[in-house]
């Protein structure tokens, strides 16, 4: 697997397991930490166990952004981070953004991008589901 | 069943090498054996076959050594239950498909056994043909027809479709399913192509330099990744279609072509024919039942 989807390398600081599901809280820096679920268990899985390195994985169309998001929302993968590119072409739009030096990209409508009118520079929020994670270990 | 545990020293190029191989195959199992030229994989075949001798070892098939070099047993190959088909067709150029198909069988059973051969293989209409007018493909099927007369326990093939373009390969790939399912001969393939072994066998040898370096499903051994998706299927790139910022990968899964959106970073590693292996969170399929 390269590095060709959105790609986080992390640490696993927690696991959460009710029968074949588990909740995984990864550790990418100390102010940087996602969430993932995953039908998998410690039990029956090597590499899931805490303090093993594992990376994060998730598409770009599963990557939503936020601009001054306000009020309840369940997802608890929301971070802030700084655009760095925007490629929009027909009907939908790749933005790529930066956090704590990793990047991550989403792909949203065009046009979403031009309603927020997104552009290089802003501060945005992104959001993932954490049933949209997938994790990958060695 | 067969238990092959077989060791013979090559002299190779590159110096001697000893080709080591145990392994048990089930009854009707279809296995492929993988790895580069010179791994030992033609040795291997011919030594079930009675081609070549093993230095030691025994080959036991269903009960009934084949070869036990601690008992002198070495039945010749006309009493082993074989059937063989090569890269190069070896076909009688001065008979007839219907009677190169026919050859080795008895004459009572020949008109019955070629008639069904001829039309399981869809080689009907060139029964009366001579090998020097037909296409390769068709060479290969008439190959594999006669292979099969004797209603072999065993079928080695090997390298069988390597001379032919991809399409007839898949072709005859189908083929060869479809008769291994009737005839259900255990099949040992000799391969080189990743997307025949994912498409024919359920088991694979990785060989290398004489030794079995992997063995399991193709999947198992293939797969480098240790991802967590519970839904995700090996497939081989069909097409790629750009659409504005993204790409629309066609992949061929069995006999299903799905689609999958892919972002301009994850195409730079696909290219039409790589197998990929694609997962999705178990989370998204929708599940519904078929109307009956």
């Amino acid at each position: 697997m390269g590095s060709d989807m959105n790609s986080i390398p992390g640490t696993i600081a927690a696991i959460d397991t009710d029968g074949n599901l588990s909740l995984v809280d990864i550790e990418v820096t100390s102010d940087f930490r996602m969430s993932a679920l995953i039908v998998e268990t410690p039990e029956h899985c090597p590499w899931l166990k805490t303090g093993h390195k594992i990376k994060i994985l998730f598409k770009e169309t599963e990557v939503s952004i936020a601009r001054n998001l306000s009020g309840q929302i369940s997802l608890r993968n929301r971070f802030a981070a700084t655009i760095t590119d925007i490629r929009s072409e027909g009907m939908l739009a790749e933005i790529t953004l930066e956090r704590a030096g990793h990047q991550v990209v989403s792909i949203i409508t065009s046009r979403s991008a031009q309603r927020m009118e997104l552009k290089t520079g802003d501060q945005v929020e992104w959001l993932v589901k954490a049933n949209e994670v997938s994790l990958t270990g060695n | 069943m067969i238990q092959v545990h077989v060791s013979k020293r090559l002299h190779t190029a590159e110096g001697p090498m000893d080709l080591v191989f145990s392994g048990t195959i089930e009854q009707g199992e279809f296995i492929t054996l993988f790895g580069p030229s010179g791994a030992g994989k033609t040795t291997l075949l011919r030594m079930i076959a009675g081609l070549t001798t093993p230095d030691s070892g025994t080959i036991i098939v269903d009960g009934q050594p084949w070869f036990d070099s601690g008992r002198r047993i070495n039945l010749s190959p006309r009493r082993r239950s074989i059937g063989m088909v090569f890269q190069d067709y070896a076909l009688f150029p001065n008979l007839t498909v219907a009677e190169n198909i026919g050859l080795a069988l008895p004459r009572e059973k020949r008109g019955v056994i070629v008639g069904e051969l001829l039309e399981v293989a869809g080689l009907q209409e060139l029964a009366g043909r001579k090998p020097d007018k037909l296409s390769g493909g068709q060479r290969q099927r008439v190959a594999l027809a006669r292979a099969l007369a004797l209603k072999p326990t065993i079928l080695l093939l090997d390298e069988p479709l390597s001379a032919l373009d991809l399409q007839m390969r898949l072709k005859l790939q189908d083929e060869l399913l479809r008769l291994h399912q009737r005839y259900q001969p255990t099949t040992l393939l000799v391969s080189h192509d990743l997307s025949e072994v994912f498409r024919l066998s359920r088991r694979v040898f990785v060989l290398d330099r004489g030794e079995v370096t992997r063995s399991g499903s193709p999947t198992e051994v293939f797969s480098q990744s240790k991802i967590s998706n519970k839904f995700r299927f090996n497939g081989e790139v069909v097409h790629i279609k750009p659409s504005g910022v993204v790409y629309i990968v066609h992949v061929l899964v069995g006999q299903d072509i799905v689609q999958v959106i892919a972002s301009e970073r994850e195409i730079a590693t696909l290219k039409v024919g790589k197998r990929v292996l694609i997962a999705s969170k178990a989370f998204n399929p929708l599940i519904m039942p078929l109307d009956e």
